[in-house]
């Protein structure tokens, strides 16, 4: 028979949680056991929780081999303390109480736990499947790319309320341990309520300023994950996210997209020389264009520089409200298509894009080229293969674009240079965000 | 080889354009500048490598760190510090008094030169607050993108049909004359972007080899002849003292004939501004931080905002105050009070730090 001490347990647990439909408390009894299961039916396998416990319950004989199979089992672990047992509880494990003991019986359902197919990061060739949303699945990925004795994993718990489970993932061969303790650090101060997803990070991560580059990397990719393990990163999982988080992050991580690595040489150089130059004109033209139409029109050659005026004759406003008019729209359409349903999607871009375009070049309110800047620099800012980063550099066009109207061709050039201090300034995890060349973590 | 010890002073020999160097070259064409220019180099030279080879039995410390392990006296610090402070801050605030003429002439005639110093303060007082090994890495992504280009451009004009050769040599001709002390002066200007050792030798961690001596020997030729005969070749031997800024004119006299851009001396402008920012950060940064290291035990945050308002304040009154041939004028005394503090500079530490490291 239980002693009061388990008993008293046992009242404490079931007054802290809720009574609910699907909180379950049961009593198998046989001629010589006596056993009773407290679990959430909602969260936890009664499948296999009747499988390795029931079953052998009653088939079992001695109610000390019963123990001793309790004991011996290796998803179920004993009793440590009162409030570590309510939390496993609300995980989804089953409390057992057994004669003087209490065991927790582990009977998590894994929900969520189907590989998605990649939709953020996609490439032409290469592994086309992501994450999923339960995290043993996505260790179970990164260790199948992954197969070192190396990797090491750690796990705790971030968010106030959400206690959402985090696992630190790293090869201990070239992980920077500097780097890891500030991570760790970091870790244990962030102030959540509710983590639901490394993204939230972005935020938390400076605590004074708000830094405008994200300075994490979020992926979705398994393989992108795996290479960064190879190249010394820490990865956090996180529950219930089928994103990972790469630290520390620099900036060439977010202009690499992982087709790069599955095209040849030259193709792979060639695709990502095109993205750098995609990530300058989206971020100069439009200030150029200020720039070069208000200030310095004799920079082009004569007959380009007369087709720009001829363009902008009809036009009624200073060339800056007319870049910024046209911004604004496109920023709209950028947004509209993001929140429009799929089916819808393709119509408000041809009505936004070519109707809208061409009425307002008709109506005189901004100039053919305009019109092709403006596109140019949509198109060319979804050129970075990573979103986060490339939503931080449709902000900055706006700063270069302001010291342009005032400044003219120097606030292009040094709106552009001051882009790259900060970029520089910027670090993440100790390590800077910006460098020409970028030295390797794993010094041994 | 060590890269960062190689940007220090190919940021100086890029920017002598701006800080008049081939202006007072070329004022002494017929009165010994090539001879000037031909004794500049070895002292230039030499005193790179003494300051450079006795710095850099320090790895990893500017001055700062080591005044603090070995000086002695408090005063000789402070004469020591307050000397190069003043010296590479000048140097800046010329750089950045000459650019802000170069670009109200050429570029913004419209624009109030306040104004256009205004966004050049922000920039560089974002840029020499950072920490030096930052400072670095912006100068080496400013010198990967800008220095190819300006090659390019120093490769049309030598190939340009309209150089004359005949001019160049024809100055050539005045090899022999007296050399005049304000050419070597400016010349041996080229070599001295090692004083930024003081505190980018935090930055270089190894001994330097003898590549980077040999390397910047030529380079240091290469971009003096380049600077003294290439706007001669163009404007001919008389007509190149006509310009207050013989390069930038240079520059507008070379056209390329395919690229949307046509007049060269666009690309030629914006390509400076940014080593220009780059040049004056670096120089400021090394006189920021030896202010610092002055008073290194009552640092704070006030006394921070003092110093770049200071800095500031000089750029604002330099800026109204200081015309073109003004600052050409002050350039040029400038020039050879800066030789001799650091010929007393580099001859002292380097005696000194032979003995400290006997």
């Amino acid at each position: 028979m239980p002693t009061t001490k388990v008993e008293s347990i046992k009242k404490s647990i079931m007054n802290k949680i809720q009574k609910a439909e699907d909180v379950v408390f049961k009593e198998n009894f046989t001629k010589e056991k006596y056993l009773e299961t407290y679990y959430i039916k909602s969260i936890s396998d009664e499948q296999v929780l009747g499988k390795y416990v029931l079953k052998p319950f009653f088939e079992i004989q001695g109610a000390e081999l019963f123990l001793d199979y309790l004991q011996s089992h290796p998803k179920i672990s004993t009793f440590k303390t009162e409030a570590q047992t309510v939390e496993s509880l609300l995980r989804g494990e089953a409390v057992l109480f057994y004669q003087d003991y209490i065991f927790l019986f582990d009977c998590k359902v894994d929900r969520n736990n189907a590989v998605q197919d990649t939709t953020v990061e996609t490439t032409i060739q290469g592994p086309q499947s992501g994450f999923s949303e339960s995290l043993p699945t996505n260790l179970g990925l990164i260790r199948h790319r992954y197969p070192e004795a190396t990797l090491k994993v750690e796990s705790s718990q971030v968010g106030a309320i959400s206690k959402t489970k985090v696992m630190l993932l790293y090869d201990t061969r070239f992980a920077d341990m500097d780097t890891l303790g500030r991570i760790k650090e970091f870790l244990a101060n962030v102030k959540i309520n509710m983590f639901q997803t490394g993204e939230q990070l972005l935020d938390s991560i400076k605590k004074s300023n708000r830094s405008l580059f994200p300075v994490m990397l979020v992926t979705e990719r398994p393989d992108r994950v795996a290479i960064n393990l190879s190249t010394g990163k820490i990865i956090l999982l996180i529950h219930g996210s089928p994103f990972a988080v790469v630290l520390p992050t620099s900036m060439k991580d977010f202009m690499a997209s992982m087709a790069d690595i599955y095209q040849t040489y030259w193709v792979g150089r060639f695709l990502q020389t095109l993205r750098y130059i995609g990530l300058f004109v989206s971020i100069v033209l439009p200030g150029l264009y200020v720039a070069t139409t208000s200030y310095n029109p004799e920079i082009y050659r004569v007959q380009l520089a007369l087709s720009i005026a001829g363009s902008r004759n009809l036009v009624p406003y200073p060339s800056f409200v007319e870049v910024l008019l046209m911004l604004f729209m496109m920023e709209m359409l950028t947004e509209a298509s993001i929140r429009l349903p799929k089916a819808i999607g393709p119509t408000a871009t041809t009505v936004g894009g070519l109707i809208l375009g061409q009425a307002a070049t008709e109506a005189g309110l901004v100039s053919n080229i305009m019109i092709i800047i403006v596109s140019t620099v949509a198109i060319s800012n979804f050129v970075v293969p990573i979103n986060a980063f490339s939503f931080s550099v449709r902000i900055v066009k706006y700063i270069v674009l302001g010291l342009a109207t005032v400044f003219g061709l120097v606030g292009v050039g040094i709106g552009f240079l001051l882009f790259i201090a900060y970029m520089v300034k910027l670090d993440s995890f100790g390590q800077p965000f910006l460098t020409l060349i970028q030295t390797k973590p794993n010094k041994k | 080889m060590n890269r960062y010890f190689f940007y220090l002073i190919l940021t100086n020999m890029l920017i002598n354009v701006i800080i008049f160097v081939p202006k007072i070259l070329i004022e002494y064409r017929y009165e010994g500048a090539v001879m000037g220019m031909l004794i500049a180099i070895p002292i230039g030279f030499t005193l790179a490598c003494l300051y450079s080879k006795a710095i850099t039995k320090f790895p990893g410390q500017g001055l700062p760190e080591i005044a603090d392990k070995f000086f002695k006296h408090r005063w000789l610090t402070i004469l020591h510090f307050g000397s190069i402070q003043l010296a590479v801050f000048s140097a800046g605030l010329i750089t950045l008094v000459g650019f802000i003429d170069v670009l109200t002439r050429f570029i913004n005639p419209e624009m109030p030169r306040l104004l256009l110093l205004s966004i050049y303060l922000i920039a560089i007082i974002f840029i020499i607050q950072l920490p030096t090994e930052r400072v670095m890495y912006i100068l080496e992504i400013v010198l990967f993108m800008n220095t190819p280009l300006i090659g390019f451009i120093v490769f049309k004009a030598f190939t340009s049909d309209y150089i004359s050769w005949d001019s160049i040599l024809e100055v050539g001709t005045h090899l022999f004359d007296r050399p005049s002390l304000k050419a070597i002066a400016a010349a041996s200007y080229v070599f001295s972007g090692y004083a930024n050792l003081v505190i980018f030798n935090r930055v270089i961690k190894e001994k330097l080899k003898v590549w980077n001596f040999v390397i910047i020997f030529f380079m240091g030729i290469f971009n003096l002849f380049t600077t003294f005969f290439i706007p001669i070749g163009f404007h001919g031997s008389d007509g190149a003292q006509e310009y207050l800024y013989p390069w930038i004119s240079t520059s507008d006299s070379l056209r390329l004939v395919y690229s949307p851009i046509e007049r060269v001396i666009f690309i030629f402008l914006l390509f400076y501004m940014s080593i220009t920012l780059m040049s004056i950060s670096i120089h400021w940064h090394s006189a920021f931080e030896l202010f610092k290291g002055t008073f290194r035990k009552k640092e704070n945050k006030k006394m921070k905002w003092i110093v770049l308002s200071a800095y500031s304040g000089c750029a604002v009154i330099a800026v109204m105050f200081l015309e073109t041939i003004l600052l050409n004028q002050i350039t040029v005394y400038w020039m050879i009070a800066r030789l001799g503090v650091e010929v007393v500079i580099v001859i002292s530490f380097s005696l000194w730090a032979r003995r400290q490291l006997a």
